[in-house]
């Protein structure tokens, strides 16, 4: 593994990145009058209560504030006039907080707050338009997760015309390239998958865009062959915690209802199915010894899966809450290690690269090659060009691979 | 990697060049089909082909072309061949037009909804439960039974649609068995009489297949001459009976069954018969009048016509409100109808202009030495093309050439129609030879080595039945070579 520069503050922004998510950032009593930053309440992942940086290098963060362990922060978060800065040990760089975007103040044609049926991170919008996650209901769910953000605490999924609303309202707003749609976990063989089935082809029908999901494994590989035909491009399936034992104590429901195995399973068909680079798995950082999520990393890799690292912080209102945290020393190899192997698979970073709740490999090469991966193909990507290149070639690469078996046999009959 | 089913969708996850080669081949073909037109257009030309039969030949070209590489649906093909006739100035559009009207077209159309009315009020289904469960007590009984079944039903209804009947029926048997696919003899067995007894069983009357109406429309539209629907049943159950024989005797020697106890078999068709109920009053009136109308076909078929006896019948069915448009509708193969009705004009635009004629000199009467060989020569290419290729379609592009090579080589043009449609219903060997082959296939129980030599074997067996019957039993009925 590289050798990584333990000053935060340094020009690299990757390991800035790390440590303001791991840290998170005390606020400064010149943003609490900022009400055109907090018009919604923080979004919280699963992760924590965060507001979205911009930080040098355009690489975006994450950063919780207002949970009790970003207190003891020693990032702190300030303002002067319209210009922000984060402050360490004496040392500021300019940051940019990512604004609430305007469509938060509006509300869907049923009357709900859009920012409730979607919020944009950065390039994508994600929407959980389901009901409550089934872990948490069958209480199997994650010790590490606030499960008010799988579905909050509705009893009826959101409607499909208050989600095409909201979708429309973002990119009317500028505010996003793509749509992430992710939901908890659904006991059935599908997983979910024909409940968000009218999502996905409602904005394919209405938006020239990308769908991402997010769900838990099928019980039958078919309907991952399902989801990539009905219009999905990107897929994952997150494992969290690769070591088995430890996934069965902090995570009952992933372990009993679907297996350890089965994430494996799922995530090693899908990646023949979806173009490389599009199927990803989170990992944990924090809750297994670091080799064991190596080893996670390892098993995605070989598989042709992107892994992508969130590292772990105690929430509040989580039963982790009084777990430690790892340090940035411990977890930087970790990145490091990701983006090389990565790298050495020939795994097409581009497409899951600017996640403010987790590292990709694409920001890991911060760790490891920060000038890997500048310019070519990683800033076509990002180009109004490259971004339209893309949609095309992914909507030719479905309607070469995928055909719609005609059951009538009678027309077999000739 | 093979392409893996799921749900309604297929994925295909081989590399995506392949794809793309194979993507960028169809406008390859449609755009070879329209060269091979023009080319036959303006390059052939003989004193024994005047112009109008160089247009048709250079419709049937292309017709064959895409009916080969399967460019177009078949039927849109056949469309194509209707319009096409006309605007090259092989036919007139009217006599185009009119050529679709052929008794063949709308027999088959009455015996598609005859069928229909058999399946949709499950009259066909229970038939075929009450007997498996009459023979089905060992297994190799409930073996021959499952042959005979599939080979009777044939005999009056499509067989693709019995196949498509019978199929879950077996699959439910092979289920309780607890046979696993890889190592079932039994259940290799039981899946090749399915197909074998519904391919065999097909080609005995006018209603097992639609090849046989369009060989005997083409035959009646190019010569005047046809057949009676008991002169073609007998002389063809015959072969149907001795290939079945030579069929289930195969079965035993590729498949030994040995000792297995299918009492839970069985049970499973008792439950379904069970399930069923008593016949109900719209399969009593259905099963009278399809028995009515198979003993109207054998009497007074040649009297009143196939198509109108066929017509009459389902006439009677609404009439009497055993069925309904609605209920019929979506088991009406209309494609089908669509492709008899161009290939029969098709055909006929060949003969009335030469051109089938002048084909036949330079293929099949270049290369034949006599009628031995031209009827051997014809059979082989009609069993060689159907395992590639729609039975149908190969019935529509051998006919035409047979009735003229017939006249050349002074070979009564009658017998051209059950040499042709015979061994084009003879598919045995590739799943993709027939829908009931493929079901078969599907199964999981078959590899295409299962399939493929004992297919061969009933291939030749086949051809050799069908020569002996054309040359010493078919005559002693009035048609001879």
């Amino acid at each position: 593994m590289s050798a990584v520069s333990q000053d935060p503050m340094s020009a690299n922004p990757g390991i800035l990145k790390l440590d303001l998510a791991i840290r998170g950032a005390a606020l400064d009593d010149s943003l609490q009058s900022r009400e055109d930053l907090f018009r919604v309440p923080p979004a919280r992942s699963a992760v924590a209560r965060s507001l979205d940086l911009i930080l040098p290098g355009n690489v975006l963060v994450s950063a919780p504030v207002g949970e009790a362990f970003t207190q003891d922060s020693p990032y702190k978060l300030i303002a002067e006039n319209d210009r922000f800065y984060l402050q360490s040990n004496g040392e500021r760089a300019e940051v940019r907080i990512v604004a609430p975007p305007g469509y938060y103040a509006m509300k869907t044609r049923s009357g709900i707050p859009m920012w409730r049926v979607g919020r944009s991170y950065g390039p994508y919008l994600a929407i959980n338009p389901a009901k409550r996650c089934g872990f948490s209901q069958t209480g199997s769910e994650c010790q590490f997760c606030d499960s008010s953000t799988q579905g909050s605490d509705r009893d009826e999924p959101i409607p499909v015309d208050d989600v095409i609303d909201t979708v429309r309202a973002a990119f009317a707003d500028g505010a996003i390239d793509f749509v992430y749609l992710h939901m908890g976990y659904v006991d059935s063989d599908d997983a979910g998958v024909q409940s968000i089935e009218p999502y996905v082809r409602a904005i394919k029908r209405n938006f020239d865009t990308l769908v991402a999901v997010q769900l838990q494994p099928p019980r039958e590989n078919r309907w991952i062959d399902y989801i990539y035909a009905i219009g999905v491009d990107a897929i994952s399936y997150s494992v969290q915690i690769h070591d088995a034992a430890i996934l069965e104590t902090l995570c009952s429901g992933r372990s009993q209802q679907v297996g350890r195995d089965r994430y494996y399973e799922a995530l090693r068909h899908a990646a023949t199915i979806f173009p490389n680079g599009t199927v990803w798995s989170d990992l944990i950082i924090g809750l297994e010894p670091v080799e064991s999520t190596l080893a996670g990393i390892d098993a995605l890799v070989e598989m042709g899966v992107l892994p992508v690292l969130s590292v772990f912080r105690p929430l509040d209102d989580t039963q982790l809450r009084d777990h430690p945290m790892p340090s940035s020393e411990d977890v930087a190899p970790v990145f490091a290690y990701m983006f090389e192997r990565v790298r050495q698979a020939g795994i097409n970073m581009n497409w899951v690269r600017d996640l403010s709740f987790a590292v990709t490999p694409f920001e890991a090469r911060f760790f490891s090659d920060p000038n890997a991966l500048d310019g070519g193909l990683g800033s076509l990507y990002r180009s109004k060009i490259g971004n339209l290149a893309v949609r095309n070639l992914s909507r030719l690469r479905r309607r070469l691979r995928v055909r719609k078996v005609n059951d009538s046999y009678g027309s077999s009959g000739l | 990697m093979a392409p893996t089913k799921s749900g309604s969708f297929v994925v295909d996850t081989r590399p995506l060049w392949i794809i793309l080669l194979q993507s960028s081949l169809h406008p390859i073909l449609l755009l070879i089909g329209v060269v091979l037109y023009v080319a036959v257009l303006y390059s052939v030309s003989s004193a024994d082909l005047d112009p109008t039969g160089q247009r048709a030949l250079a419709v049937f070209a292309l017709c064959v072309f895409y009916w080969v590489f399967d460019v177009l649906p078949l039927m849109i093909t056949s469309l194509l061949a209707i319009v096409l006739l006309p605007l090259a100035g092989a036919l007139p559009a009217k006599d185009a037009y009119a050529l679709f009207g052929n008794e063949a077209v709308f027999f088959i159309l009455g015996a598609f909804i005859l069928a229909a009315a058999m399946m949709k009020s499950g009259l066909s289904n229970r038939l075929a439960l009450v007997i498996l469960h009459r023979f089905g007590h060992d297994p190799i009984t409930l073996l021959r039974g499952v042959f005979v079944l599939n080979a009777l039903m044939s005999f009056f209804m499509s067989e693709h649609a019995v196949a498509a009947m019978t199929f879950p029926i077996i699959v439910e048997i092979l289920a309780v068995l607890h046979l696993p696919p890889e190592r079932a003899n039994y259940g290799k067995s039981l899946m090749l009489a399915m197909a074998w007894g519904t391919t065999i069983g097909g080609v005995a009357t006018l209603l097992g297949g639609a090849r046989a109406p369009l060989a005997i429309g083409i035959l009646r539209e190019l010569t005047g001459d046809t057949y009676s629907f008991t002169e073609w049943a007998i002389l063809n159950i015959p072969l149907s009976v001795l290939l079945s024989v030579v069929a289930i005797y195969l079965l035993d020697v590729f498949f030994p069954v040995g000792e297995l106890d299918i009492s839970r078999a069985d049970q499973a068709v008792q439950d379904r018969l069970t399930k069923m109920g008593r016949m109900t009053l719209q399969e009593r009136v259905i099963a009278v009048v399809m028995a009515a109308t198979v003993l109207a076909w054998i009497t007074l078929g040649e009297q009143f016509g196939l198509a109108n006896v066929a017509l009459v019948a389902v006439v009677i069915l609404f009439a009497s409100k055993a069925v309904e448009w609605r209920d019929i509708e979506g088991y009406v193969n209309w494609g089908l109808i669509l492709m008899y009705g161009g290939a029969i004009t098709l055909g006929s635009a060949l003969h009335r202009t030469g051109a089938a004629a002048w084909l036949a000199d330079q293929t099949i009467a270049s290369w034949a030495t006599g009628p031995v060989s031209v009827l051997i020569f014809i059979a082989v290419a009609a069993i060689v093309l159907t395992e590639v290729m729609s039975n149908s379609a190969a019935v529509a592009i051998i006919m035409p050439l047979s009735i003229a090579v017939a006249g050349q080589f002074d070979i009564d043009p009658r017998i051209m129609a059950p040499i042709v449609a015979v061994p084009a219903g003879l598919s045995f060997m590739l799943p993709i030879g027939t829908p009931a082959n493929a079901l078969a296939f599907s199964s999981g129980y078959l590899r295409v080595r299962d399939l493929a030599v004992p297919g061969l074997i009933l291939h030749v067996v086949g051809l050799v039945i069908l020569n002996l019957m054309a040359w010493f039993y078919w005559p002693l009925l009035g048609t001879s070579p």
